[in-house]
């Protein structure tokens, strides 16, 4: 039995409920190939997800956009993981994406982590199977696409840093099934035929992860790994990882940071030896002018005036000394004169005359003795009795006793 | 490669020729004798550096 009639937003908001709850199409993945594809300018985007017999739209945000690793193509098979929501305007339905991926993206992951794993325990990405890039290449090989931009762009920063290297550029395929093929036989081809070759680059610009992904081959890794000539990967961007980065002997960013790493810049290598010549001339220059000073020294006239001057200095020392000599030798003459003098006081002051003009006198026996001992003297004995004026003769009366 | 000369090994000996020039201890007669050799040196390295004929060709299989 029918409900009384209802309006078409009524309709459209019921339908939109039940969509909303069904647990199952509130987390769908569905597996299809992208058509009608369409960029918004608001970075939202919209296509078709088809398969031989049916189609769905879809709506993919700006904000989850950005996050995708891999370009969006026609024709391309993905699965996206999301909900199903109903335009009520429209009465019309589509997925909305909240995550997107490209079937079989899940197997080259795979694929990548094992040769990798199995690269790795073989050595060959080992720092010691690491060549030296040289510091000034004579000649350098580009294994690229011809026309790709990455080529350009090398071959500008080469030829703008340095206008000596020679370039040869050896064209491959960079993506699709015979890529790595051809880019394994042309590094094989320039080792065998190219030997004035000192540095080879290979690499391309940015892209998905299956663009890139010849560099992700083995015999890619072989013949990097074999090459005697030293190799720069540049692939993509500095995001992508390659297998060929971690063979290579030096890994760069980006083609255009393989070319920097490449060659020397020529205008500073300039810059710099006219650096050590300035440097060199100044040196011998300095050294030169020292030398002549030193020489100067001995010169004859000089060395004579410093002689003469050597000799007025002598000169100088030795009067200085005679006449302290002499200085010293009237002061020894005056002490020696006042010593003198005082001695004479104290002899002067000693004089026996002057004791006896004291009133003593001396009495000597007839042969001048001084007698000191009266009672040697016998009766009648003469002695001499000298006063302080004059002296007399005389006769001993009584002999002493003591 | 290896016919040609090198253009490391010139400037390696051209740094070495102006660093001994700067040590204290060396003799009248070194010294001219290494700046003789640094100019040899200089000049080698200089014509290296102007010999600007650059080839790019693309290789066709």
């Amino acid at each position: 039995m029918a409900l009384k009639p209802i309006k078409v937003s009524q309709l459209n908001s019921y339908i939109k409920r039940i969509l909303q709850t069904d647990p199952i199409l509130g987390n769908v993945s569905v597996i299809g190939e992208i058509s009608n594809l369409k960029f918004h300018s608001t970075g939202h985007v919209y296509f078709s997800l088809k398969d031989e017999s049916g189609k769905v739209s879809c709506f993919l945000a700006a904000g989850n956009a950005n996050k995708i690793g891999f370009e969006l193509q026609e024709g391309l098979e993905v699965t996206v993981h999301g909900y199903i929501y109903l335009y009520e305007r429209g009465g019309s339905y589509s997925i909305n994406i909240r995550e997107i991926e490209a079937a079989g993206q899940g197997d080259l992951a795979q694929a990548f982590e094992k040769l990798k794993n199995k690269l790795q325990s073989e050595g060959l990405f080992s720092q010691e199977h690491k060549k030296v890039l040289p510091f000034f290449p004579r000649k350098i090989a580009i294994v690229t696409s011809p026309t790709g931009a990455a080529v350009r762009d090398m071959l500008k920063i080469i030829t703008q840093k340095n206008d000596i290297v020679d370039i040869l550029i050896y064209p491959v395929l960079v993506q699709g099934p015979a890529a790595a093929a051809e880019i394994s036989a042309a590094i094989d081809d320039i080792n065998s035929y190219h030997t004035d070759v000192d540095i080879i680059i290979t690499g391309r610009g940015g892209g998905s992860t299956e663009e890139l992904w010849a560099f992700n081959e083995e015999v890619v890794a072989r013949s990097i790994f074999n090459s005697n000539i030293p190799v720069i990967s540049a692939v993509g961007h500095e995001t992508d990882f390659t297998i060929a980065d971690f063979v290579a002997d030096m890994r760069a960013e980006t083609p255009t940071a393989a070319a920097e790493k490449a060659v020397p810049d020529i205008r500073e290598l300039r810059e710099y030896i006219d650096t050590l010549h300035i440097e060199s001339k100044r040196n011998l220059k300095m050294m030169l002018e020292y030398k002549n000073k030193q020489l100067q020294l001995l010169d004859p006239t000089v060395f004579s005036r410093d002689i003469l001057s050597r000799i007025a200095m002598d000169t100088m020392r030795i009067d200085n000394i005679k006449d302290g000599m002499t200085e010293r030798l009237k002061k020894s003459i005056s002490d020696k004169y006042h010593r003198l003098y005082i001695l004479k006081e104290v002899i002067d002051g000693a004089d026996p005359k002057a004791i006896l003009k004291r009133g003593y006198s001396v009495v000597t026996d007839e042969n001048g003795n001084i007698i000191k001992d009266a009672t040697i003297l016998k009766d009648e004995q003469l002695i001499n009795i000298e006063a302080a004026k004059g002296n007399v003769q005389a006769r001993v009366v009584a002999s002493g006793k003591e | 490669m290896a016919e040609k000369i090198s253009f490391e090994q010139v400037l390696k000996k051209l740094e070495e020729a102006s660093e001994k020039l700067k040590s204290e201890d060396i003799s009248l007669e070194d010294a001219i004798k290494c700046y003789e050799e640094g100019i040899k040196y200089y000049k080698e390295c200089s014509e290296l550096l102007e010999n600007a004929n650059q080839k790019i060709e693309t290789l066709t299989k």
